[in-house]
């Protein structure tokens, strides 16, 4: 009993988003006019409360494994956990009902109780320690997701978009399945400790295939969590289909939460207890496969995004991009590439949403997703079109911007791991992403186009949400050493045990 | 041969040949109806493993369950009265590339299964249902609560998908 | 003698006609049942590790949650299927055409 009193104790973000969830289900069943009000601040709250607890954890610097080691709690989890729930957080307040056309006259229940549970989810994904709790999560992350794509449901698009999602999905998840199953013939249990000790003590040459085999399959379900080449066919669909608010959403949460995992998993089933825990194994070689798979999928969703005219089709394919350069802190497995892939997460939340907004407030107020229609922007709206050009210019990764802070971090720590030519590469990637992001700036502020259309207006809130991003986007690099120190203080990570 | 052993060849082939059925028929209700067979044969082959509760559970869960579910969504899907219940499958040069990968996957997976060495302990069939209960509250109480709300949400999200009228 | 062998055989057929399944249908409801094709392979495999392998129950409990997460799987694949079969009146998967790719 104490033992679960313990974990609970240290479990708090989780059960407050529960909790929350479970509340909006029951309010949403009241017939009173003021449930949508009451719905949203119900989930503002818990996310909020958890965010704070989230913070608390990671202060805290508890390191464990919890519930009978379903879950381990560290550190590095927790900063995890930050972002999961202030990406949520910050989604539901900076997209409302209102502001997002698409979203208009639909029940907002269920899409509450949808965001609280991909948030719950997400953070149970991050922390798995056993490969029940691996593929539970995974696959409440993917359902949430695919229920969440599947809202608009009297459009077409949006409904072709979610059945390729479940199919493809369910696929992936499927076949990722049968590689855990054989990693649990091989090491008798489905604890992930449990497993490393396994490949930590020598791989029999007979079982080699059978490992490689499985981890391919387990990098088949990870990578279609995080949009990695050749997984990512249903990403710009889905992306395209679902309500921009969704498609902001999961942009970030599955992406951050799939990458936690891979970290997890790679570290904690992969690696050997020696001096540093951060030193791999030579008993198999993924480093190489993970690297092919970031160099491949940056280089597609780059080229991709050359040609594209809708604006969520083309952020979809950034955010592939995105995933390669984010599997660069993947693959230099060190502490520097654990806190690259942090810092660039944390800096991806605030320079996608901010896009999304963008993308959406002009959907709201013109209709359109097509950049083709953005000429004359800066002219009629200008607040919004320099908030643009902050969060355009983040994601190519020019200084004084965070997303800079993001690719140094990862870049760094590739260099320091001796990759020069993948870095090299990565680097080239990013000179060709920087071409289609000009293109969006320069299509809405030079480009001649709907001179005789008005100037937007755009409602206070919206206006103080662009300031909000945009300020997110360029102040952390003001205040360098605190985001170190806090990406430093999450440097720990729980492996073994019970 | 032992009964054991008799048992485990017609399962295996049962299983099997419904699966091939499924993937290969061109009527849809036909690949429905073999999937039920399919899952009766999987739920013999956990009996024969010594897994009394999950074969109850494939039987009620999956049979009774998601194959019922299937066969709505193939009764639902077409006009009832036509007998147009066919699913385009193409010529048959489409099945080469197809049924290359199928096959050498086959090939792999076996391969790779008669060669390692899985680890040691065995567990002799014994009753189940009690020490899985004692899992799910004990050692797997986490993933068992979460699978509610896992629930809760295919809940929500299936029935607000379907429901016709647009909520205010 | 039947051994783990005979049934990872087994479950390795299954995969592969699932495989097969997923490559050449087009229609959204065989494509599922080709999914529960590979979900029930998965799940022999885990539980004949249980019994030969591992010597515990963890397999068992594994697939006990694989068959509660296929059910909500089916579930919400199938109601997108209706949906998209009341818009569009088929339920092949070459006429969701509007999305490329």
């Amino acid at each position: 009993m104490e033992a679960l009193e313990r974990s609970l104790a240290l479990f708090r973000p989780e059960t407050t988003v529960a909790a929350g969830l479970l509340l909006v289900v029951a309010v949403d069943s009241i017939g009173a006019a003021w449930r949508n009000a009451a719905m949203r601040v119900l989930t503002l709250a818990s996310l909020a409360v958890a965010l704070v607890l989230a913070f608390e954890l990671q202060a805290s610097g508890a390191k464990g494994a919890l519930f009978s080691g379903m879950v381990a709690v560290d550190p590095l989890g927790a900063a995890f956990k930050v972002i999961l729930i202030a990406a949520g957080l910050l989604t539901v307040l900076a997209f409302t009902f209102r502001n997002s056309r698409e979203l208009h006259g639909l029940g907002q229940g269920e899409l509450f109780a949808l965001v609280l549970a991909l948030v719950l989810s997400s953070m149970l994904l991050a922390a798995a320690n056993d490969l029940v709790m691996l593929y539970l999560a995974l696959e409440m992350v993917s359902i949430t997701s695919y229920v969440m794509v599947a809202y608009l449901k009297g459009d077409r698009m949006s409904n072709e978009a979610s059945l390729k999602y479940v199919l493809f999905g369910a696929a992936s998840t499927g076949s990722m399945l049968y590689g855990l199953s054989l990693l649990y013939g091989m090491a008798g249990t489905t604890a992930l400790p449990g497993i490393q000790e396994f490949l930590a003590g020598g791989v029999p040459e007979a079982n080699r295939f059978a490992v490689y085999a499985a981890t391919l399959l387990v990098l088949a379900g990870f990578g279609f969590k995080i949009a990695a080449v050749p997984f990512h066919f249903w990403c710009p669909d889905v992306y395209q289909g679902a309500a921009t608010p969704v498609t902001a959403l999961l942009s970030v949460l599955p992406k951050a939460a799939g990458l936690a995992i891979a970290l997890r998993f790679f570290y904690g089933a992969f690696s050997t207890s020696g001096a540093s825990p951060w030193d791999l194994a030579g008993s198999i070689d993924w480093g190489q496969i993970v690297m092919v798979v970031s160099v491949v999928t940056m280089t597609v969703g780059n080229v991709a995004a050359l040609t594209q005219t809708n604006m969520k089709r083309l952020l979809a394919y950034s955010s592939i991009a995105h995933a390669g350069y984010l599997l660069m802190g993947v693959v230099a497995l060190s502490e520097n590439g654990a806190r690259g892939l942090l810092v660039y997460l944390a800096a991806y939340v605030f320079m996608n949403l901010g896009a999304f907004l963008v993308v959406t407030l002009v959907h709201l107020h013109e209709g359109t997703f097509d950049l083709r229609d953005y000429p004359g922007l800066y002219r009629r709206a200008p607040l919004l079109t320099i908030a643009m050009a902050f969060f355009l210019l983040s994601l190519v990764g020019i200084p004084p911007f965070v997303g800079f802070l993001g690719k140094l971090y990862v870049f760094g720590a590739v260099i320091e791991k001796g990759m020069g030519l993948y870095a090299v590469i990565a680097a080239a990637n990013a000179a060709v992403a920087a071409y289609y992001y000009f293109r969006v700036l320069k299509v809405m502020t030079i480009d001649a186009g709907n001179e005789d259309r008005p100037a937007l207006k755009l409602a206070f809130a919206d206006r103080a949400w662009l300031v909000a991003f945009a300020l997110a986007n360029v102040v952390p690099l003001f205040f360098w050493s605190g985001v170190d120190q806090w990406a430093r203080g999450a440097l720990v990570l729980y492996a073994g045990g019970r | 041969m032992t009964a054991e052993a008799l048992v485990f060849w017609v399962l295996a082939v049962v299983t099997v040949g419904s699966a091939a059925v499924v993937v290969l028929s061109r009527t849809l209700i036909y690949s429905a109806f073999a999937l039920l067979f399919t899952f009766f044969g999987v739920a013999g082959l956990y009996v024969l493993l010594g897994a009394d509760f999950l074969a109850a559970t494939q039987l009620l869960i999956y049979v009774g369950g998601i194959l019922v579910l299937l066969l709505f969504g193939v009764m639902l899907t077409h006009k009832i009265y036509s007998l147009d219940l066919r699913s385009e499958l193409g010529s048959p040069w489409d099945w080469v590339a197809p049924a290359s990968v199928a096959a050498g996957l086959f090939v792999i997976l076996s391969a790779t299964a008669l060669k390692t060495q899985w680890a040691g302990a065995q567990r002799p069939p014994a009753p189940t249902t009690g020490d899985i209960g004692r899992l799910f509250l004990g050692k797997f109480l986490l993933p068992f609560e979460a699978a509610s709300i896992l629930l809760l949400v295919a809940l929500v999200g299936a029935a607000m998908i379907v429901r016709r009228r647009r909520d205010a | 003698m039947i051994s783990l062998s005979h049934y990872l055989v087994v479950s390795a057929a299954l995969f592969a006609l699932g495989v097969l399944g997923l490559l050449t249908r087009r229609n959204a409801v065989n494509v599922l049942m080709s999914i529960e094709l590979i979900l029930n392979s998965a799940n022999v495999n885990l539980v004949a590790f249980s019994r030969f392998a591992a010597g515990n129950l963890g397999g068992q409990v594994f697939a006990v949650f694989v068959i509660v997460v296929a059910a909500a799987e089916v579930a919400v694949g199938l109601a997108i299927v209706l949906t998209l079969y009341r818009l569009r009146h088929t339920p092949n998967l070459d006429e969701a055409d509007i999305l490329k790719g």
